[in-house]
């Protein structure tokens, strides 16, 4: 290897194809990034957004009326804490309800989960499993339509929140009491959980919300 | 410049079956572990490495000349970073679902040997077409591979393949092929298989 | 207390339950190429151990001073340039996978040097294994878990979350780092075992080599799926009493306390 000039000059001449493609990467991810990353962003906020109307749906019975993923009918809403909760309003801008989204520990991994809520949070609407690791086979059929041809979650609609939800294997009999999945008890188990810390810890915070904005 | 060595052609045919990244050079086994449990998830895999070999290939191949020995690898591994990048947003952006099922398995084609063995062994030598033939050749071998393992896992463990339904309803799907062991399993019996295939045919061509 | 069961909850996660090779199938290459004897397997494990370690440290400090939305570094050097609000903007996250493979790359190059020049003796017993491990992905996936708990902040809009969901320290992520690793000498040390009684057996021909180590991998890790929901229980034992609390407060402590005796009976 020669050696041009000085040792400054010697280090550039090795070095210039790294430095000039590194400015040239660098211009291509820059352009990449300006490009996808809002409809990354809206991704993401669409993945809770347009879950919104389908978990408050049921407590109006208003089936038809809404149009999934629209999102001039969600307000989001935030305590002095920073929990954020997300406020649903009919095509007439009637409040119909709440949509929170709460995380705890399942069998492997955390649980992501949206409840859906009445506007007083008297009565869960509708649960929706955002994100979970559970079993394949057994635990995961807390998300999905696999459970007994229904969807397992669909059983929380409809529950009163004052009472904790609790977990059976049998055929449930009390209001308060959720069917569990055959060979996934602590996943079941465990769902109950969340869905009762979040909702009282929202009952109790719910004085408090802003709007955000 | 002349040709030492197969043509595009034949080194298009070369990645797919005779030298499959996976089967035979044991390569990139960790993604061919990780995504295949159902043929989704693998094929969206497989299109994010052809295009990061694509890319990584011709880039090499037209700086061939300009490439400082020992600062080779270095450029490797800025290319590739730079496509893979590429490659996660535009999932992240266009497919969504995938691109959270993936999850860092994307990100992990960075150090994925098949690409930066192609780079090094193939591109660095090459004219552009014969890289980018190469590239193709590889990535398809690739696919083929992810093909065999996914369909395995999926038909056994889901009863569905490409999420379509193909096993009669009263099929007890076997949760173990979609869990990792099943991975294992799977990829090690049909390593057995292609060397097994491989050993009678050559036993054959030398009789 | 809760700060010291968050580390251990982690390590135990990292070495046992979502062991990097036989969960997450990274650092596959080494686990089957260097699986013949445990000496070697001991020392490849170390090594990685050792380097993952520097890794994740590095990787730490640069995705929390420079690379994640507006990172203190970055507002601060930005801050000189353009107004304070949109220096608060920039959002460097699209360089990770870049800055994280020349992280990886130069710590294995000093750790290298370094080895070599103050201990000839550690540079003899796995020096040789430090540049194979450049492009380990075990080190690059230990790398992006930090990023992805650094980054996120956890998500603090969540309900029911007590005290969980903040974004990682140093020490969660040297803790996920050196754990991690020790679970990929635990994996590569059983396999190495396992392999050198293999050498007496009779296997298939086809099978020989990387075939029947993966199926032993298989086994393996089916064995590893027992330590699932060890994590869970163990929380529930420590510290059964934060659950209880928030529970509690909103709906009376006798209806409560069934279901959390029904919950730890599980």
């Amino acid at each position: 290897m020669k050696r041009t000039g000085s040792r400054c000059g010697g280090y550039i001449g090795q070095a210039w194809l790294v430095l000039a493609m590194a400015l040239l990467f660098g211009a291509v991810l820059a352009g990449a990034h300006i490009a996808l990353q809002p409809r990354i962003d809206e991704n993401k906020l669409d993945e809770t957004y347009g879950q919104v109307p389908h978990l408050v749906r049921v407590a109006i019975g208003e089936t038809g009326r809404f149009l999934s993923a629209d999102r001039s009918r969600t307000e989001t809403w935030e305590t002095p804490g920073g929990k954020i909760a997300y406020k649903a309003f009919a095509a007439d801008g009637r409040h119909l309800g709440w949509v929170i989204k709460a995380v705890g520990d399942g069998f492997a991994d955390k649980i992501e989960l949206l409840i859906g809520l009445d506007k007083r949070a008297e009565i869960i609407t509708g649960l929706y499993v955002l994100a979970q690791k559970e079993t394949p086979g057994l635990g995961n059929k807390i998300a999905g339509r696999k459970w007994k041809g229904k969807v397992w979650a669909d059983q929380f609609t409809g529950r009163r929140t004052d009472v904790p939800l609790e977990e059976t294997k049998a055929v449930p009999t009390k209001a308060n009491q959720i069917e569990a999945i055959t060979g996934a008890t602590i996943s079941s188990n465990s769902v109950c959980g969340i869905v009762n810390n979040a909702v009282g810890e929202f009952r109790d915070k719910m004085g408090t919300l802003k709007k955000k904005d | 410049m002349a040709k030492d060595g197969p043509t595009p052609l034949e080194r298009f045919i070369n990645g797919i079956l005779p030298e499959n990244p996976v089967y035979r050079q044991l390569l990139g086994m960790c993604p061919t572990l990780a995504v295949t449990g159902n043929m989704k998830a693998a094929m969206t895999m497989s299109g994010a490495v052809l295009f990061v070999l694509f890319c990584a290939n011709i880039i090499t191949s037209l700086i061939r000349h300009l490439l400082k020995p020992h600062l080779r690898i270095l450029v490797f591994t800025l290319t590739i970073a730079t496509f893979v990048t590429i490659a996660d947003r535009f999932l992240a952006a266009y497919m969504y679902e995938m691109s959270k099922e993936l999850g860092p398995y994307i990100p992990l084609i960075i150090v994925n040997c098949v690409i930066i063995c192609r780079c090094e062994v193939c591109a660095s030598k090459q004219g552009v077409i014969a890289a980018g033939a190469d590239a193709i050749g590889q990535s398809i071998g690739f696919a083929l591979a992810l093909a065999s393992i996914a369909s395995v896992r999926e038909i056994l463990g889901e009863g569905s393949w490409f999420a379509m339904r193909v096993m009669p309803e009263a099929w007890p799907a076997w949760a173990i092929m979609i869990l990792p062991p099943g991975a294992f399993i799977t990829l090690g019996l049909l390593l057995g298989g292609a060397n097994w295939f491989g050993m009678s045919r050559s036993a054959k061509t030398a009789a | 207390m809760d700060y010291i069961l968050s580390l251990l909850l982690i390590a135990i996660g990292a070495a046992l339950i979502n062991n990097f090779v036989l969960k997450y199938f990274v650092g596959i290459c080494p686990f089957i190429g260097v699986s013949r004897r445990v000496d070697m397997a001991f020392g490849m494990g170390c090594a990685v151990t050792f380097v993952i370690s520097i890794a994740a440290m590095l990787s730490w400090t640069f995705t929390n001073f420079i690379l994640q939305p507006s990172a203190p570094l970055t507002k601060w050097i930005a801050g000189f340039f353009m107004s304070p609000e949109a220096a608060a903007n920039i959002d460097l996250s699209i360089l990770n996978y870049i800055v994280y493979i020349f992280v990886i790359a130069s710590s294995v190059q000093l750790v290298e040097m370094y080895v070599r020049k103050f201990s000839p003796g550690m540079y003899k017993s796995f020096g040789v294994y430090l540049p194979l491990i450049t492009t380990n992905c075990a080190i690059l996936f230990a790398c992006l878990e930090i990023m992805k708990h650094v980054s996120t902040g956890g998500g603090s809009g969540d309900w029911g979350s007590a005290g969980g969901g903040q974004s990682w320290g140093l020490a969660q992520a040297l803790t996920l780092a050196v754990f991690g690793g020790i679970g990929f000498t635990i994996a590569i040390v059983i396999m190495a075992g396992i392999r050198e009684e293999l050498d007496h057996c009779d296997i298939p021909a086809p099978l020989r080599g990387a075939g029947i180590t993966l199926i032993v991998a298989g086994i393996l890790a089916l064995a590893f799926m027992g330590f699932t929901g060890v994590d869970t229980k163990l929380k529930r034992k420590i510290a059964p009493e934060r659950e209880t609390t928030i529970t509690a407060s909103s709906h009376g402590s006798e209806t409560h306390a069934t279901s959390a005796t029904g919950g730890s009976g599980q």
